[in-house]
């Protein structure tokens, strides 16, 4: 690519005359010198080369890099706006303007597609400088419109690359992380069963401890494992009616709700754009939650969505525990817990998983509640997928 | 009388030979059990050679198939193209769920293939199912000694 | 039952045998995707999707093929021949269930690459516990292969 733009202010005091590098093409000597004092008049310092045939073009304007070439259209054997060719196959961008004699407005029109920047009649120069002046800002605003975008580009693909990484180690870690745990897990196990009673009381608890610990690994790593493999398959989208998977959900929570003797209500719900296995994800762990952070009364849980201008509003409510709303956050972050785990099982990944997922979609959750008086989880999905549209939108059949 | 069962673990995790084999003992077989801890030492023992000349036939071979020096894979490849061993019946034991794992084991002759659980009481009762399976009803080919 | 949905195809001339083996399955909930053929042809028809059942495709084969070796037309040992002997079809699992009491028959199933051999108890009870063994060991212990590059959904352990 050329040279930054150059900055053409008129000069004054305090800027000293911006110098102007231009590139002529112009076989006429006299049209070339009343460019030149045209530029001169207006205050340019303008510094020039003068070319007449293509190859001298050519080679002095990759030798130069000149900041604008003023070329004439009718050139003999050749025409100046073979110029702009020749900048195309080059990769030069340096605005051209054609300074000819009469052109007819087809011509003038014709040039400008084929990328000439501006046209100056030779009986009209006092309009050049000004083009001139406009050619160059727009070069400056190209080239500076091009640098954003490349440093754009170069920070998404750093962050895509680290996201990769970093979801790659998790993955990783969690996966060999399970055969040495499975070990401990086993013996620690045998151990308690085999030495119950038979050593110290001491030592049953020293065993005891290690056991529940390595079991309790166990399901974390899972858990770690479950949750950095929400990013991972891209290729399973496709129109979900979340009314059979509240239907697979409640199947998967039979017994739950049996013993809990739990009460799982769902209003008509919408086929939304999503992985079918997520979406489950997502309403299994909320309605679960509902269930098993109960207070004294069997759980009542209902699940609705409502239309809204840009997207779905799933509603999970429940007349359970609710949540101090201090804490409202924070329970969405990983493993974040807010009671003992003698109160309540569980590792604090469910809600980080439904917030990985319901963000993929590029959607939101939240959660509005009291201490001691239920829940209410919300979560946004968007009305359409990538390949649907509002005007266009295919009825979605119920399976 | 019949002979007693002969068995042939081949598992670089002597921990989880150990489970194999406690799992075995809470099932009803009374038989030998032997181990391998790699492809090369489980070809010899195989194949009766050096200080393995003595050895029995296995029965039954349960496989894992990450293992040092010559992988699960290779052992069942090599012990089905030799005559004299490829009728012994082939059990895949490994904690891998991968597909391409599964579908080569099948592809290379594997009698079937079981996953190796992350909980004990699954794993105790995954080596039951086999014990009681392979040893049961079925009838293992002749030991051709 | 659609034919992508066949768990165990049980190759049988035997109706009593049939009628039995369906009761045990019927016991582990395991028989409600069984698909019967009488004989060694249908069974081929079955599995190399021709005649009859040529809207079938090899991508959906059965978690396990129950055959008996004494049957008109195709015996056992012809089917079982030719599904180890195809690409397509070689890593189905085969149990050859049969009442042949010859050493040479089993011989042969192994060489031919049978999953494994089970002699038919002549006993009632005892036949029901083999085939409840049997079910449950391949329907539910066992990883079965891949069919059409994502691995046959084994049913859940109990």
């Amino acid at each position: 690519m050329s040279s930054t733009g150059t900055q053409l202010e008129a000069p004054d005091s305090a800027n000293p005359k911006p110098k102007l590098r231009a590139l002529l093409v112009e076989d006429n000597a006299s049209d070339a010198e009343l460019m030149l004092r045209e530029l001169r008049r207006e205050g340019f310092d303008v510094a020039t080369t003068v070319v007449q045939t293509a190859a001298e073009f050519r080679r002095r304007v990759k030798e130069e890099l000149p900041d604008i070439i003023l070329a004439d259209y009718n050139l003999g054997e050749w025409r100046g706006v073979e110029a702009l060719e020749i900048l195309h196959g080059e990769s030069l961008d340096i605005p051209v303007i054609i300074v000819t004699g009469a052109l007819g407005d087809v011509t003038a029109v014709e040039c400008i597609k084929q990328g000439a920047t501006d046209y100056v009649l030779k009986d009209g120069l006092a309009r050049l400088p000004e083009a001139i002046r406009r050619a160059l800002r727009e070069k400056q605003e190209r080239t500076l419109r091009h640098q954003v975008e490349q440093d754009l580009a170069k920070k998404v693909d750093e962050l895509a690359r680290s996201n990769a990484d970093l979801e790659q180690f998790a993955y990783v870690a969690s996966h060999d992380l399970q055969e040495p745990l499975r070990m401990v897990a086993a013996y620690t196990q045998l151990l308690a069963e085999r030495y119950k009673g038979k050593l110290d009381e001491t030592a049953d608890k020293f065993i005891g401890y290690a056991s529940e610990g390595a079991l309790r690994m166990q399901v974390l790593i899972q858990d770690l494992l479950a949750f950095s493999r929400v990013g991972r398959n891209t290729s399973a989208s496709g129109s979900v009616d979340c009314n059979s998977v509240m239907e697979e959900v409640l199947q998967t929570l039979a017994a739950t709700i049996q013993e809990s003797g739990a009460v799982v209500t769902h209003g008509e719900l919408p086929a939304v754009w999503a992985d079918r296995t997520q979406m489950a994800q997502v309403l299994q762990n909320l309605v679960g939650n509902a269930i098993k952070f109960r207070g004294k009364e069997p759980p009542v849980v209902s699940v609705q969505a409502e239309k809204a201008e840009q997207h779905w509003l799933f509603r999970v409510s429940d007349n359970g525990i609710g949540i101090a709303p201090e804490y409202a956050e924070n329970i969405f972050v990983v493993f974040q817990r807010l009671h003992a785990r003698t109160e309540y099982p569980g590792n604090g990944i469910g809600l980080a998983i439904c917030k990985k997922i319901v963000e993929r979609y590029g959607g939101k959750i939240w959660v509005e509640a009291q201490t001691g008086s239920g829940s209410t989880f919300k979560f946004t999905m968007p009305l359409h997928g990538p390949n649907e549209h509002g005007a266009n939108k295919r009825e979605q059949a119920r399976p | 009388m019949k002979p007693a069962p002969q068995l042939l673990i081949v598992d670089d995790n002597p921990a989880d030979v150990g489970l194999a084999r406690e799992g075995l003992a809470r099932s009803a077989y009374r038989g030998q059990i032997n181990s391998a801890g790699d492809g090369v030492e489980a070809m010899a023992f195989l194949n009766r050679r050096e200080k393995y000349a003595s050895a029995a036939r296995p029965d039954l071979v349960i496989l894992d198939l990450n293992l040092p020096k010559k992988d699960g894979l290779a052992v069942l490849a090599g012990m089905k193209a030799d005559p004299e061993l490829r009728r012994i019946p082939v059990v895949i034991f490994s904690t891998s769920q991968l597909n391409r794992d599964i579908a080569r084991s099948y592809e290379l002759g594997a009698n079937c293939y079981v996953s190796k659980p992350g909980n004990l009481n699954e794993f105790f009762s995954a080596v039951k199912s086999i014990e009681e399976f392979w040893f049961g009803p079925v009838s293992l080919p002749p030991r051709g000694e | 039952m659609k034919p992508d949905e066949v768990d165990i195809l049980l190759v049988d001339d035997s109706q009593d045998d049939v009628d039995l083996t369906l009761h045990a399955l019927r016991t582990e909930n395991l028989a409600n995707r069984v698909f019967i053929a009488r004989d060694g042809e249908e069974a081929l028809d079955f599995l190399f999707c021709s005649g009859p059942h040529a809207q079938r495709s090899f991508d959906h084969p059965p978690k396990l093929v129950l055959l008996d070796l004494k049957m008109p037309k195709v015996d056992g040992m012809q089917v079982l021949k030719q599904i180890k002997g195809d690409e397509r079809t070689k890593t189905i699992p085969v149990v050859l269930m049969t009442s042949s009491r010859e050493e040479r028959d089993m011989a042969s199933g192994y060489d031919l690459g049978v999953n494994s051999y089970i002699q038919k108890p002549v006993d009632f009870g005892e036949f029901r516990n083999v085939v409840k063994l049997l079910g449950l060991y391949w329907l539910v212990t066992n990883r079965p292969p891949i069919a059409n590059g994502k691995p046959a959904v084994a049913k859940q352990g109990r």
